[in-house]
């Protein structure tokens, strides 16, 4: 069963269409990249799921229901979550206030929050150890009450991880989660990515610029161009798709074997 | 813990008892009305430190919430409250009669200076940054030439709280304990909301809204929240102000006074309520204690601003707490 479908959707922001006339869809379960050059339409994608843009044509179906012009607090609740291409994170804030900020999202308490009764306390310190645990789970533990901006670059984008972990989301959406990476780095976010898939039955997108660093995580492929559609596969058939490699390369190039 | 806090409550509360019988016999009736006045500069300052410092939602219109707590509030004694007291003070003492109609005309001011928050805060919130300053700048002047105009309370005249139909009723409240009583209530009462794990939404509003939003923060929610809960107090200082002083006029709630109040909250540190309670109390003190200056006065206090902003532009505590208010904010780290 598909989590999510996305049928026909097309993003124009006045006479520039951004996205046009796009399909796919996502497995439960699966783990899909979505590739293309830069300006392919990878992260209008994301935001039109994530009810940032709220799609001019087509429809986006989340788990049986559309959510194409959702409220992102709203299409946050239903379940998805997602990090940012340039980090978005709390700068001010504590890492574990990062983390809090989204377990405690959708429940504001506000008069509670004043009175500060005894199940209040029982439930603030709740939401304090699960927060401690998902950093934990990142590896960010020793950095809880460090201010989120004065973290090293990596570990900003796993805090990004983490506080989009703590909403419990279905589906995860990651904005070039290994931008800026040297190649050990890269691999040592693919092994938490199999991870946390593995640990939080995870739905997966993740955009990235090239299919190497896709290639043996993803299940699927799903290339953009100019804001359309040109490939749609597993990684290796991918990869030697004649549209594929002229959009990245030019149309004379070939595959080394 | 609980018997700490009762403790807490005891000791501040006999605090204030001494003050409201020390106070008068020890200090000139200038340096009362100082100090009452420091006391309700804070209540507004800590509100609008919510909305500013906060939530990050630039607000210069704070004053108008003021005016219109202190003239609902005004309003309800004389056409209302003097009758009432006046009918119960047949059954209770006069004195009991008088505490008992105190919180219930604060609540009244705060609660429709809540409303008027709301009617502003879901148009204007539709704006950001600069355009919100504006627009909230501007509903702070309506709401003052509005009530200019109606003559119910005064007009251009004033209005003042002496009830012709019930000369025996003294509406002024000329006490230390009640001021900082509420001040000590609405700091608290702020502190907690904002050092909660559900008050992390306000400052990450404040930090991110697009971020906020992918989190599950319906983010207008929480700006509407922020005024609503930021007018209601400051319609609380209104009150006081207004039940101090005897007579109010719309030109104590002109966007001279908002301007004041952003200047306790950006000179205190956005984002810091002991930042805004110091500053409010320095601020509103220090045009007072440079009066020997004569016309220099307040030269010297815009230097004294404007040193102040070149030295420290994070303002005073930048997003710090000092004690008591430090062990909230600890909590949620």
């Amino acid at each position: 069963m598909s989590l999510l479908e996305i049928h026909g959707l097309s993003v124009r922001f006045g006479g520039l269409s951004a996205v046009s006339r796009v399909d796919f869809e996502v497995e439960a379960g699966s783990l899909v990249a979505l590739i293309g050059p830069n300006g392919a339409g990878k992260t209008t994608a994301f935001n039109v799921v994530t009810g940032v843009y709220a799609p001019s044509d087509g429809s986006v179906v989340f788990a049986g229901r559309e959510i194409g012009g959702a409220a992102p607090h709203a299409i946050s609740a239903l379940g998805i979550a997602r990090t940012f291409q340039n980090i978005r994170l709390f700068r001010s804030l504590s890492a574990l206030e990062n983390v809090r900020a989204a377990l405690q999202g959708a429940r504001r308490s506000g008069l509670r929050d004043v009175l500060r009764l005894a199940r209040w306390r029982a439930r603030e310190e709740a939401a304090g150890r699960e927060a401690r645990v998902l950093l934990d789970e990142l590896a960010l533990g020793e950095f809880a009450s460090a201010r989120a901006d004065s973290l090293p670059y990596g570990e900003q984008r796993r805090l990004e991880i983490a506080r989009a972990l703590a909403t419990r989301p279905k589906l995860l959406l990651l904005d070039e989660p290994a931008a800026g990476m040297n190649p050990a780095e890269k691999q040592a976010l693919r092994e938490l990515i199999r991870r946390l898939r593995a640990d939080h039955g995870l739905t997966i997108v993740l955009i990235d610029h090239d299919v190497s660093f896709v290639m043996n995580l993803c299940d699927r492929v799903v290339v953009l161009d100019h804001g359309e559609k040109i490939a749609d596969g597993p990684p290796d058939r991918v990869r030697r798709d004649p549209h594929v490699i002229e959009a990245y390369l030019g149309s004379d190039a070939t595959v080394a074997p | 813990m609980r018997v700490r806090s009762l403790l807490a409550v005891g000791a501040l509360l006999a605090f204030l008892a001494l003050l409201d019988l020390a106070a008068p016999r020890v200090l000139n009736p200038y340096y009362v009305t100082i100090l009452s006045r420091i006391g309700i500069a804070v209540i507004a300052a800590a509100s609008l430190q919510l909305v500013n410092g906060f939530t990050g939602q630039f607000s210069i219109g704070h004053a108008g919430f003021m005016a219109i707590g202190a003239y609902a509030s005004a309003a309800l004694s004389v056409y209302a409250g003097a009758a009432a007291l006046d009918a119960a003070s047949q059954i209770v003492p006069l004195t009991a009669a008088r505490w008992l109609y105190f919180p219930v005309l604060l609540v009244f001011g705060g609660l429709v200076a809540a409303v008027s928050g709301i009617v502003v805060a879901v148009p204007a919130l539709r704006l950001r940054g600069d355009y919100l300053a504006i627009a909230t700048l501007g509903a702070g002047e309506i709401i003052r030439i509005a009530i200019l105009n109606i003559d119910a309370v005064g007009g251009a005249r004033g209005f003042s709280l002496a009830s012709s139909a019930h000369p025996g009723i003294d509406l002024r409240y000329e006490s230390l304990a009640g001021v900082f009583g509420v001040a000590a209530l609405t700091v608290a009462t702020l502190a907690r909301l904002v050092y909660a794990g559900g008050g992390l939404a306000f400052r990450a509003v404040r930090e991110d809204e697009i971020a906020a939003e992918s989190i599950g923060i319906a983010t207008t929610r929480v700006k509407i929240e922020a005024f609503l809960v930021a007018s209601f107090f400051a319609g609380v200082a209104g009150a006081l102000f207004a039940h101090s002083e005897g007579y109010i006029h719309t030109n104590s709630f002109g966007f001279v006074r908002s301007f004041e109040l952003v200047a306790f909250v950006v000179l205190g540190g956005l984002g810091s309520l002991t930042g805004a309670i110091l500053a409010a109390a320095t601020l509103t003190a220090l045009p007072e204690l440079l009066r020997g200056l004569g016309e220099w006065r307040m030269i010297l206090y815009s230097l004294l601003l404007i040193a102040t902003m070149l030295l420290r532009p994070q303002g005073l505590l930048g997003q710090r707490e000092l004690w008591p208010i430090s062990l909230l904010s600890r909590g949620t780290k």
